[in-house]
């Protein structure tokens, strides 16, 4: 039975990801709740209590009967009953100062990672390194890395719940966010102000790993793409550069260098596609260079009405972009 | 310096100030002798002594704005309001003088007040003359009593009736939020004097921008924001007391004919 | 009783013979307050038809994830149109009526003070709402949330016409809403019963005079943005641009500076209905009037200063933020007095579980759990996980619909009877009852956790994560009891209307006037009044052995009864006092360093100085123009009254001449942030100018025709208070616009 409980709890938690804190910001911000939920509770208590007390402690209304002593009120009580709340609620204040401070630090100068919103994908890029990414964010586990928000169209909102406060990207206004994970993981993050048509399929993956791991990762991502050798594969490269793509797409190494879509430079080393709505998998790439909007409507993306054998070609040279 | 030095070691003398608060307490009891109102007065006169010689007065004079604008809020609101407190309650002053004893005036003084001294031209003087400095700190607390007379006065009949003192505080606290809101979120400099970092004559510039982690821009924000929710809740507290005023009532057991109706 | 039951002679009981022949008329250009009252909330329940479906396909969207009911735009329709539906179109128009029908009766008045706006303000509503549903088959409703943030609701993101119906109907909504709240505020000052003092109104009648000033203090400020926005879409303007030098914040800024005191505008009439019907169905009277009527007053104090609140995750800083979380986290004391005064109520009363009573108590616990969460929310950095995730929607829709829409069918079962002569069926009213409460704590109780979950609002879809479907699945569920029980309700209406059990004079026993006249009342409310004492003169009436202690007439204030045609054009003047307000601060943040274009500079001050002198000059005129009129020297008054006119003329002229060269030397509206705040800001002034000038026109024109007598003409007065107020903001605009920068 306690086996039992103790599992339900640790599933509980894992779905409820706000009571899952894994950083030490989110974990300030955590324990603040239960102190304001036994607060809430604690009210809620009492004035359920008082109902009650007055549905069961005194005779129902019956017809006929006289009405019962009709009372004013009591000067005391209503004094008492301002000045606990204004009592609790100052401590509530004082509480979120703190809070507030731990959960939030100030920024650096300088951030690790600029962070933009677009309408309806993240760029990520890293000032040390020069990396550029789109979708997947890697971070190193343990260390509290300093992100500058920024959005290029309208109002988006970064939120990962296990790690901590969201916060809204503003164009034409930047805004700082430290992040931290205490174990490696794979974390889904939200756009949580509502951007437009696909507000609901804006996610990002932010992934944790030892530091060993997210340095290989970020030389991994700073190089170039590497140059196809199937003759598939080399002809999608062709294709790429002659159509559109190279209109809003960044490949490191070709000539396509537009910063409107996504950095396709590593696009095969993520785990989705359309900023969370599909896997990376092979089929879902071809079905996206089939017709984005079918896999994704609304998306900037247009219908280019590629050929079988062009989409066969594109995919095969993007399934080489590691 | 630390925080701790700091609150032991810059209060100043002010004699003037102290001068005035003595004479102002011989006054007092030369007129209407000892009794427990003397209590409001002395609160009203240690706020007053506070803030002119507390360590306050030293963050004020040109290293916080917000300082200064806490200084105004005590000179302002709270020590004439405690000085009319202790007045008993048969004493009778300003109603001779209709530009006393008008509302509209008293509302203008208590606001115009504020927004008068932040005057950029004005607001840099005070700082860095004695003189501007010393008619600021006169002109706050002759506006406050101004202000307050409405709402304060010893006689019932003088005062403003509740409904009336309410919409009263209720407004000033708009004109005044609106100042808070101005100064909160002006790109530009209010006050430019406490923008630039002053000869750190006490040495506490450190402590307060990196101890403290207040900037010149937060510190504006500090600044416009004390305008705002703090002093409307000293507005709010007065409004409660004249909700308190008006609905207070004897009670009286049989109906009466109301004579006026 | 037996009587016919065809509609014609149902709605024939409720007309005067006269009118029985005519009865569509009768209704349609009615200024009786009853009426107009029962129009307001008939188009409330249509449009909450509409709120309602668009509410379901909400939910069966999300019953399943990745589901394909709704397509992204579809669904963003559905809770755009949701949100602005059920607030601008039911819940304030029904609230509206209720106030409108109850508030003269319990101040024992024959009407409202302008029973011709009251007409006014209820017909803006359909037409509102035409205009916003117009937008269906003109390119797509709007699809930015009911509130619209920018720059998303800016032209480059939403090109369609939407959020231009959106913003025009909020606009004709907010005209209507601003006059209900004058006539509001003019009715309990002007119209009361002898004996009725402003500290004897009943608790439900205080709480709608203190509401009505915050209708007339908050709406306008909603009119500024919308304007603002309506420039920037349709004129170029850069108000919310920031690639303009605009601030996409400042919108939300300025939105809630309304849209928190909006919420307190629909809550404070629940709070009126629960103050009313907890009472009586208690046997006692409220614990504690004085202090719920107190802290009603500094709800409507501290709602204007927590605004903030919603943009906590924006970024405006620690600093600014702690300012809020203290505002918003003192509000919750004076709401818990409320809720603590309630309870106390029935203590040691003799509780009667009549529908209304069980709608109202259940209105309250609800309300406990949504204003507890709302500390919660004030708590910043736990609103920084909770914000824009479910657990958001479940702390409003616990406000809107469990605190508002139950004490809304709570009022309605209560006070049918007397609307209608009729009861309406109990056993009905307790199935709806309790379909709407499980119904409503099916769907959001489990979105609390959602929130936690993760789930983030306004999504038309979501992933198979752990939980999220079948906690969406129960609250889909739950919606659809609460269709049920909407359902259940209307056929509770319209079948007790004709054959409900027949109310009598207080079905209830009651204490408050309404109580004290037939049901329904007569046209003119009531043929005789009972002596008023205490706030219940029928309980002091009915038990002349131990009466309400009397509430004694205090001073000059309880008796103030001013002219009503003055009082309403204060009143007016006072709501003008946030739009002009909201104008002057933006202009101000924008120009406040000149470093945008060319900026004031180019202004040709002189010019403008020699027109506004005339404009000055005209209130030095028309206060000349008073004089004659009091001293009835009518050649006086019109000679005066014409050289107001003719100097106001040339004010306008002045401006447009100003305007014009502007234009010529290419200074439009969307050139620069100076040139759209400078125009916006003169424009609108000149605007009230010119509606002025109007007025001064009719007023002359009457004048001319019927030489008003004995020096009584209140319209000439009423126009010179606004025509003062329209100098008064010049002086600001004035210096603030021309003069300061040469002194900058």
């Amino acid at each position: 039975m306690n086996a039992q409980l103790a599992n339900a709890a640790v599933l509980i938690a894992d779905v409820v990801k706000v009571f899952h804190p894994q950083s030490p910001q989110a974990r300030a911000i955590f324990d603040l709740t239960i102190v304001v939920i036994v607060v809430m509770v604690i009210i809620f208590a009492v004035v359920v209590g008082i109902v009650l007390y007055a549905l069961l402690g005194f005779p129902r209304w019956r017809e006929g009967e006289r009405d019962p002593e009709q009372g004013e009120g009591n000067k005391t009580i209503e004094i008492v009953w301002t000045a606990v709340p204004l009592a609790i609620v100052i401590i509530l204040f004082v509480l979120s100062a703190r809070t507030m401070g731990i959960s939030d630090p100030p920024p650096p100068p300088k951030p690790d990672i600029v962070v933009i919103g677009h309408q309806w994908w993240w760029e990520a890029r890293y000032t040390n390194s020069g990396a550029v990414v789109a979708n997947e964010i890697h971070i190193p586990m343990g260390k509290s890395v300093a992100l500058r928000l920024d959005a290029v169209d309208v109002l988006h909102e970064f939120w990962v719940p296990e790690l901590g406060r969201k916060l809204t990207t503003v164009p034409g206004h930047p805004n700082h966010l430290w992040i931290q994970s205490d174990k490696p993981a794979t974390y889904l993050g939200f756009c949580t102000e509502f951007c437009g048509t696909q507000h609901a399929w804006m996610h990002f993956l932010l992934v944790a790993e030892s530091q060993a791991d997210f340095e290989k990762w970020e030389q991994a991502q700073v190089g170039p793409a590497p140059a196809p050798s199937s003759e598939n594969a080399q002809k999608g490269l062709a294709l790429f550069e002659q159509m559109s793509c190279v209109n809003c797409h960044t490949i490191k190494g070709t000539i396509a260098s537009a910063t409107f879509g996504p950095d396709l430079t590593h696009f095969a080393s993520r785990k989705q596609l359309g900023a969370g709505i599909v896997n990376n998998t092979p089929e879902n790439l071809r079905r996206w260079l089939h017709n984005p909007q079918q896999v994704k409507v609304g998306a900037k993306m247009p219908n280019f009405k590629f050929t079988d054998e062009q989409v066969t070609q594109l995919a095969d040279y993007i399934e080489t972009l590691k | 310096m630390t925080t701790q030095q700091f609150f032991t070691s810059t209060w100043t003398w002010n004699l003037a100030a102290l001068a005035s608060i003595a004479a102002a307490l011989v006054a007092y009891v030369w007129a209407f002798g000892l009794g427990r109102r003397i209590l409001y007065l002395i609160a009203g006169l240690g706020v007053f002594v506070l803030a002119l010689i507390s360590p306050l007065n030293a963050l004020a004079a040109g290293y916080l704005f917000s300082a200064h604008m806490l200084q105004h809020i005590l000179l302002l609101l709270i020590v004439p309001a405690l000085v009319w407190m202790s007045l008993p309650r048969w004493v009778s002053l300003g109603s001779r003088s209709w530009l006393v004893a008008n509302p509209f005036v008293g509302w203008i003084a208590g606001v115009g007040a504020m927004w008068l001294w932040h005057a950029r031209p004005l607001c840099n003087a005070a700082v860095s003359s004695q003189f501007v400095n010393a008619l600021q700190i006169s002109s706050l607390i002759l506006l406050g009593t101004i202000f307050w007379r409405q709402i304060l006065a010893p006689r019932e009949e003088e005062r403003m009736s509740p409904p009336g003192a309410v919409l009263y505080l209720f407004s000033a606290c708009v004109a005044c939020s609106i100042l808070g809101i101005l100064i909160t979120f002006s790109p530009v400099s209010v006050c430019p004097i406490y923008a630039q970092p002053p000869t750190d004559r006490l040495r506490i510039l450190n402590l307060i921008q990196s101890n403290w982690g207040i900037t010149p821009d937060k510190d504006q924000q500090i600044g416009g924001l004390l305008m705002w929710v703090p002093m409307c809740l000293v507005y709010l507290s007065a409004i409660v007391a004249q909700l308190a005023r008006w609905f207070a009532h004897p009670v009286a057991s049989a109906p009466v004919m109301d004579k006026h109706l | 009783m037996n009587g016919n039951t065809t509609i014609t002679a149902t709605v024939g009981h409720l007309l005067t013979p006269a009118e029985r022949q005519h009865w569509k008329l009768a209704w349609l250009s009615t200024v009786d307050h009853k009426r107009i009252g029962i129009l307001y909330m008939l188009i409330g329940l249509v449009f909450f038809v509409f709120g309602g479906i668009e509410a379901l396909l909400i939910r069966l969207q999300l019953i399943v994830p990745n589901n394909t009911l709704l397509g992204p735009d579809t669904y963003n329709w559905m809770f755009t149109m949701h949100g602005t539906t059920m607030i601008f179109l039911v819940a304030m128009p029904v609230l509206f009526g209720i106030m409108n029908y109850i508030l003269p009766l319990q101040i024992g008045a024959r009407d409202m003070a302008f029973p011709r706006l009251n007409a006014l303000g209820v017909w803006l509503v359909p037409f509102g709402g035409i205009l916003l549903h117009f937008s269906f088959l003109a390119g797509g409703p709007p699809a930015v949330g009911w509130f619209a943030y920018t720059p998303l609701s800016e032209a480059p993101y939403s090109s369609q016409l939407g959020v231009d119906y959106w913003a025009i109907s909020l606009l004709v909504l907010g005209v209507g809403s601003v006059s209900a709240g004058i006539n509001f505020i003019v009715t309990v000052l002007t119209q009361r019963a002898p004996g009725m003092t402003l500290r004897r109104l009943p608790l439900f009648s205080w709480m709608v005079f203190m509401n009505a000033f915050l209708v007339i203090l908050a709406l306008p400020l909603l009119n500024a943005a919308l304007v603002m926005l309506l420039i920037d879409r349709l004129l170029g303007g850069r108000f919310f641009l920031p690639f303009g030098g605009g601030s996409a914040i400042l919108w939300q800024h300025i939105f809630w500076a309304f849209g928190h005191p909006e919420v307190y505008i629909v809550a404070i009439p629940a709070f009126a209905i629960l103050s009313e019907v907890i009472p009586v169905f208690s046997r006692k009277p409220i614990f504690g009037h004085e202090f719920v009527a107190a802290s009603t007053v500094i709800i409507v104090f501290l709602s204007l200063l927590v605004w903030a609140h919603h943009m906590f995750t924006v970024g405006l800083g620690h600093t600014i933020d702690l300012f809020f979380v203290a505002a918003s986290v003192l509000i919750a004391v004076p709401t818990g007095v409320k809720l603590f005064n309630w309870s106390a109520t029935m203590v040691g009363g003799r509780v009667r579980f009549t529908t209304p009573m069980l709608y109202c108590v259940a209105a309250l616990l609800q309300f406990l759990i949504g204003g507890l969460t709302g500390i919660s929310h004030a708590v910043a950095p736990l609103d920084w996980q909770t914000k824009n995730s479910y657990y958001l929607v479940a702390h409003f829709h616990n406000i809107f619909v469990g605190l508002i829409v139950f004490a809304i069918l709570g009022g309605i079962y209560y006070w049918f009877p007397k609307m209608s002569g009729r009861m309406l069926s109990e056993r009905i009213g307790k199935w709806t009852f309790w379909l709407m409460t499980i119904g409503f704590n099916l769907t959001f109780m489990i979105q609390h956790v959602l929130g936690l979950a993760g789930m983030p609002r306004r999504t038309f879809t979501y992933p198979d994560l752990p939980g999220w479907t079948w906690m969406n699945m129960v609250s889909t569920i739950g919606a659809f009891f609460m269709a049920a029980g909407s359902i259940l309700f209307v056929w509770d209406l319209v079948t007790s209307l004709f054959r409900g059990k027949p109310a009598g004079d207080n079905p209830w026993n009651a204490w408050t006037l309404e109580w004290a006249t037939t049901s329904p009342p007569p046209h003119e409310n009531f043929n005789a009044l009972p002596p008023i004492h205490s706030r219940r003169p029928l309980w002091d009436y009915a038990n002349p052995d131990r009466p309400d202690p009397v509430v004694p007439v205090g001073g000059a204030i309880d008796t103030f009864r001013p002219d009503k045609i003055k009082a309403g054009v204060m009143t007016f003047i006072i709501s003008e006092f946030g739009f002009f307000g909201v104008l002057i601060l933006t202009y101000l943040f924008y120009n406040a360093t000149s470093k945008s274009g060319p900026g004031a500079q180019q202004l040709d001050v002189l010019k403008t100085t020699i027109f506004s002198i005339c404009l000055f000059a005209s209130s030095f005129t028309i206060w000349q123009s008073e004089v004659g009129l009091r001293a009835n020297n009518l050649g006086k008054m019109k000679a005066w009254l014409i050289a107001t006119i003719v100097l106001g003329g040339i004010f306008i002229v002045g401006q447009g001449l100003e305007y014009w060269s502007l234009f010529q030397s290419g200074v439009t509206v969307g050139l620069d942030l100076f040139a759209t705040t400078f125009f916006t800001l003169t424009g609108f002034h000149g605007l009230h100018v010119f509606f002025g000038l109007l007025a001064l026109l009719v007023v002359l024109g009457v004048a001319l025709i019927s030489n008003p007598k004995n020096g009584r003409f209140p319209a000439l007065g009423a126009v010179g208070y606004y025509w003062h107020f329209v100098d008064v903001v010049w002086v600001f605009v004035f210096s603030i616009v021309y003069l300061w920068p040469l002194i900058r």
